[in-house]
């Protein structure tokens, strides 16, 4: 398999609390991998550490193959967008200031014409067209969940890594959202994502992951649900249900008792 | 507002504002109304007595010795004030965050207090020297903890700001009434100071600074953002960081060591321009830099004008800022969330 992100033995602690111990895992080129796991598992510092948000863990990254730590800023941005699971901002910002921010790393000091073309076509592509000039902190939760995905398509990224891409959004948008990365991955970019939703990970993912003691494990077969894996992951009980084709993965509790 | 008259406001109107400030004064001398009258006299009769004659003299050094030095280094105290204060709160994602935010005004502050009580070397080296230690230490305050975040820099600030206000209160403690005098009027901003050589002094800082911040005003928005969305999209913030908040330092430093404190105004001029222009600060800058050369101007005049004595211009931007910082809390027009 060609990775497109590869991680060599890393490791991570916050102090004396280790978070990460020694992760071996490799993301495939052109695919949409799914990483699941418990809140505090560890997995948003796996990808803050992935995209270089956060530096000080031990181990390696390979981004195509070539140690990340030789990357410029410049070709990262290129190469890696990055959705964070928090951002906020104060400022009222059009949609369009944010968007073009995603161009920081190419434009310099000002952004440039084909900068603007870009916003249209990303507006245009996410169904937002007419958010362009509304200010950011007065859309609701999920309109700055797509537009924070636009300001990273701004950065035209090979590799798309969302931390929690489905939050505050409703059902109809996780599904069009999944359906848009689904598109992502068809026309060659590779999609790494963070979810708590397994049914949505069962129904869009090629590859699924799992966060479990403080490492990833690969889930070896995506079309049948490993019910043990998963309940030693998430310390409950799960139900495979099949409908019509369709693969439902349902929590149902049941280790309260 | 209408865009026009936004950038009317900015961009048109520090041209006459710059021309009235020559013809207002304390003394009543040197009017428009006689300036004009004399000039008329001059150039079209080109007939004066001897009284007028030296009347002519008198105005052309009121105003080129005395107003034309004060009226440019309000505008540039102006104009370096409220840019910082948009630098600072973009950076900080703070609103509510200006120049004492960080200990810059109080440490500019107390080296000037201390300077004024132990004259060793100038008020003005000593002002700065007070703002940039106060930064460093507020720096290094917030990093010994687990990396300099938002908060811990912002709260160290407030430390080191507390700390050096009671450094000044001390030199003012134990200075004699007459320095103790001139160190309380220093604090209150004063803008009486100036002249051609004071102006040359901060004129090349200052503008130093504003260029700089004017180059970087779209990184600016870059950062507002947040470290995490800046990294995510490939910039480094450290970098750009250091060099608009060194900016930021600069200018209040170098501003407050000519004319002392001018309290609020970083903090509220920067709310007004974003209230007219939106918070984009390719827009906001330069609006920032000729908006708050006028408007310090506006409050000047009022200063010197108002009454038979001058009041020092800290005292007025506190008077006038405070019921519009209410204002703009009532109204929620603080335009945060």
């Amino acid at each position: 398999m060609e990775a497109a992100i590869e991680v060599k033995q890393m490791s991570f602690s916050y102090g004396k609390q280790t978070v990460l111990r020694e992760v071996n895992v490799g993301f495939g080129a052109r695919k949409f991998s799914v990483l699941l796991g418990t809140n505090g598992s560890g997995k948003s510092t796996l990808f803050k550490s992935i995209t270089g948000v956060l530096s000080g863990y031990r181990g390696e990254v390979f981004v195509k193959g070539m140690p990340m730590a030789k990357l410029t800023h410049k070709q990262k941005a290129g190469l890696i967008g990055f959705l964070p699971q928090f951002y906020q901002t104060v400022f009222p910002f059009t949609v369009e200031d944010i968007l073009l921010t995603g161009r920081a790393a190419f434009s310099g000091f000002s952004p440039t014409g084909k900068d603007y073309a870009m916003v249209e076509q990303v507006l245009t592509e996410l169904g937002l067209e007419g958010l362009r000039k509304k200010r950011f902190p007065q859309l609701s939760g999920g309109e700055q969940q797509m537009v924070m995905i636009g300001r990273l398509l701004m950065q035209d990224p090979e590799i798309i890594i969302l931390d929690e891409p489905t939050n505050h959004l409703d059902v109809y948008y996780q599904h069009f959202l999944m359906n848009k990365l689904k598109t992502f991955v068809k026309h060659g970019r590779t999609v790494i994502a963070i979810m708590h939703n397994p049914t949505l990970a069962y129904q869009f993912a090629d590859d699924i992951f799992f966060m479990l003691d403080k490492t990833v494990v690969s889930a070896v077969d995506t079309a049948t649900p490993d019910l043990q894996l998963l309940e030693a992951v998430y310390n409950t009980n799960f139900l495979h249900i099949m409908h019509d084709e369709l693969r439902v993965v349902l929590p149902t509790g049941g280790k309260f008792a | 507002m209408k865009q026009r008259v936004v950038y009317f406001i900015c961009y048109a109107l520090p041209v006459p504002v710059i021309l009235l400030s020559l013809f207002i004064g304390s003394t009543g001398q040197a009017d428009a109304g006689a300036a004009l009258a004399l000039a008329y006299k001059k150039v079209v009769a080109s007939s004066l007595t001897v009284a007028e004659e030296d009347s002519w003299a008198m105005i052309k050094n009121i105003i080129y010795n005395v107003r034309l030095p004060r009226v440019l280094l309000t505008f540039l105290v102006g104009a370096a004030l409220s840019v910082s204060g948009s630098v600072l709160q973009g950076i900080f994602r703070n609103p509510l965050v200006d120049s004492y935010v960080l200990g810059i005004s109080s440490g500019a502050a107390f080296g000037a207090a201390l300077a004024m009580t132990v004259p060793l070397i100038p008020v003005s080296l000593a002002a700065f020297a007070g703002g940039v230690l106060a930064v460093l230490l507020a720096y290094l305050i917030a990093r010994s903890g687990s990396g300099a975040t938002i908060i811990t820099i912002v709260l160290s600030g407030m430390v080191i700001s507390g700390m050096f206000s009671a450094g000044l209160a001390i030199v003012q403690y134990i200075s004699n009434p007459y320095k103790l005098q001139a160190i309380v009027q220093w604090t209150m901003g004063n803008l009486h100071v100036a002249s051609w050589q004071e102006l040359k002094r901060i004129c090349i800082p200052v503008l130093l600074g504003l260029v700089v911040v004017f180059i970087y005003r779209w990184r600016l928005n870059v950062l507002s953002l947040g470290d995490d969305a800046a990294k995510a999209a490939g910039v480094n913030p450290g970098a750009d960081k250091w060099v608009l908040i060194g900016c930021a330092t600069l200018l209040t430093a170098v501003t407050v060591a000519a004319v002392g404190i001018v309290s609020f105004y970083g903090l509220f001029l920067p709310h007004i321009v974003r209230m007219m222009l939106g918070a984009d600060n390719r827009k906001a800058i330069p609006a920032s830099i000729f908006l708050g050369g006028t408007f310090l101007l506006v409050i000047d005049n009022f200063s010197r004008s108002l009454f038979a004595f001058e009041i020092p211009v800290g005292i007025f931007t506190m008077l006038l800022g405070g019921p519009f910082f209410i204002y703009l809390m009532r109204k929620n027009k603080l335009n945060w969330h």
